[in-house]
């Protein structure tokens, strides 16, 4: 069987500065994996490829073994990929409830005129999440940073992935938020969900990863073990100098 | 987002109080030049609704709306007038000629956004200006436009009843549209394109159908409207006071909600009309201007916004 994901030499330049440089890995069904990298490493731009949003320069991406690079974001996504953002990117003048109405949408707009609202797959999601009945109604606006996130997801599992993309979901969130999310992801993973998740907070992200992939200036410095990945020397400079 | 009992009962309030009308007049309660205002109001409506499908939801704001309506009303206006098609036809084709003319102007949506968008769709007003200016004048009147045309109504009273009910039912038929998850994806579009591409829609489809949809209303609108005035003139039609007039008559009224552009349309004519006489030049224009940032300033929103919360105080106010 081939791989969920499979990067292969992946090259993304923007002018001069090189920020993926020759990446490959694998991540196999069911797997969870942690991104890990000091600011700038190009953790978001390689998320960014896999989602399409960003061309690649070169270097190829397989999705169950698939090559998707022609495909626009909408069809990856109906593949199977969905991520969230670093920056939390709601709908402004919707209300918790629309904002994963869009996120429910199937893209036919036949459907979209003639079938009504999953009110309760909605409300579903957002509670699943770990946002209160109290805050369904409410506007991006008023959220915490925390619940912005929690929306974010929550608009990412409505699409239905099978491989979900987490960038920083920790950044911002409370101890008990952190441990919340925690346990969403452990619970999806149990479903059979595949990760990969960026995320600073290392300790947060030790228990939901099964490896990790440090990066650093766009390149792959380290893969393997947690544990292992952190003693590594390369990796120990990396963040010391980052 | 959900179309409530209440909603619908205001749109039959709105509709039968719209057919009694025309009863005013004949007691004399009000003057047949107060429903010539009307009719260019209703007018004015359908036209405001049209472009806030295309631009108020999807953010895609167009400079250039004369461009659609230019062309529903040309292409109505030369068959019926040069080649004697009957109007049940030459409207549909008008309509339908309008949509390809708002897939044309959808073009420059898949690359450009923001203000060079709103730029290269006022070249695209000015540049079916030029044509119809050079291109077989014979057919299009040429500067001077065209008269002559065939009129589906006498009088003012005839001439309310159909701008009223095409308003109406125009807008009831988009408003209850934008109503639909439809809706809520165009609106999306408009706040976060990005992000409703990254929820697995094809954002490219969604603006194409919001193109054809205020295409479809600018080219019912502007085919209606030239048998409605019997004649064409390019220098009224292809004109930046009347593009902002339209705008900002969604504007003032409510971006997005489709009944807010029929209360900035009445809003806005009945200002001008009593502006007419302290103000009769171009300087009322500059009044637009102003009332929109006074709009503004106190409610985003517009004229929908404050309507709708100082209807839920009075609710409030009525069972605490
Ligand atoms: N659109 C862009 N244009 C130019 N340079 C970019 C662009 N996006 C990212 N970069 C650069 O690419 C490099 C990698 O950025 P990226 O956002 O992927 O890093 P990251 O690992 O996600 O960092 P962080 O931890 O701060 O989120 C950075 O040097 C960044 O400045
Ligand atoms: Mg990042």
């Amino acid at each position: 069987m081939s791989a969920c994901l499979e990067l292969t030499d992946l090259v993304k330049k923007f002018g001069g500065l090189v920020a993926t440089s020759g990446v490959s890995f694998k991540v196999e069904q069911g797997e969870s994996i942690g991104l890990i990298g000091p600011n700038g490493a190009g953790k978001t731009t390689i998320f960014s490829q896999i989602m399409g949003e960003l061309r690649q320069t070169s270097g190829k991406i397989l999705l169950y073994g698939r090559d998707i690079r022609r495909l626009s974001t909408p069809a990856r996504i109906k593949r199977g990929i969905g991520r969230t953002y670093q920056v939390p990117r709601p709908f402004r003048e919707m209300n918790v409830l629309e904002n994963i109405r869009v996120g429910l949408m199937p893209d036919n707009i036949w459907k979209m005129v003639f079938e009504g609202p999953d009110r309760d797959r909605e409300e579903e999601l957002a509670l699943s999440v770990g946002l209160s009945p109290g805050d369904l109604l409410r506007t991006p606006a008023e959220l915490s940073m925390g619940d912005l996130r929690k929306l974010e997801m929550a608009r990412t599992m409505a699409t239905e992935p099978s491989i979900m993309l987490l960038d920083e979901v920790f950044a911002g969130l409370t101890k008990g938020e952190i441990s919340q999310i925690g346990d969403l992801i452990g619970e999806l993973r149990d479903d059979g969900m595949t990760f990969l998740i960026v995320s600073h907070d290392l300790p947060a992200l030790e228990p939901l990863v099964d490896r990790c992939i440090a990066l650093d200036q766009g390149r792959k410095i380290a893969e393997g073990p947690f544990d292992e990945v952190m003693r590594d020397e390369a990796v120990r400079a990396s963040y010391l100098g980052g | 987002m959900a179309v409530r009992g209440r909603h619908l009962a205001l749109w039959g309030l709105f509709m039968a109080g719209g057919l009694l009308l025309p009863l005013l007049v004949d007691t004399g309660i009000i003057g047949r030049g107060t429903l010539r205002t009307i009719i260019m109001a209703n007018f004015l409506a359908i036209f405001a609704m049209s472009w806030d499908v295309l631009s108020g939801r999807t953010g895609y704001i167009s400079f250039g709306h004369p461009f659609l309506i230019g062309i529903g009303a040309y292409t109505t206006a030369i068959l019926t007038r040069r080649f004697d098609v009957a109007v049940e036809y030459s409207i549909p084709i008008a309509v339908l000629v309008t949509m390809i003319g708002g897939a044309v102007l959808f073009i420059p949506a898949l690359r450009i956004r923001g203000s060079y968008f709103a730029l290269v769709t006022l070249a695209f007003m000015e540049l079916v200006y030029q044509l119809v200016q050079v291109i077989r004048p014979d057919l299009t009147g040429g500067t001077r436009g065209m008269s002559g045309i065939v009129t589906l109504t006498k009088g003012a009273v005839q001439g309310y009843y159909l701008s009223f009910t095409l308003m109406a039912l125009l807008g009831f038929f988009l408003w209850l549209l934008m109503k639909t998850r439809l809706g809520t994806a165009l609106s999306a579009i408009g706040m976060n394109e990005d992000s409703v591409a990254g929820s697995g829609l094809n954002t490219t489809r969604l603006k194409l159908v919001a193109f054809m949809l205020g295409a479809f209303a600018a080219g019912l609108g502007g085919a209606f409207y030239v048998h409605y005035l019997g004649s064409i003139a390019p220098r009224a039609l292809f004109d930046i006071n009347f593009v902002f007039t339209i705008i900002v008559a969604a504007l003032i009224g409510g971006a997005a909600t489709i009944t807010g552009p029929i209360f900035g349309a009445f809003f806005l004519t009945f200002l001008l009309e009593y502006l007419r006489p302290v103000l009769p030049g171009a300087e009322r224009y500059l009044i637009y201007g102003g009332i929109a940032l006074l709009v503004y300033m106190y409610q985003p929103g517009g004229l929908h916004k404050i309507l709708e919360v100082g209807l839920e105080r009075l609710r409030k106010r009525a069972n605490p």
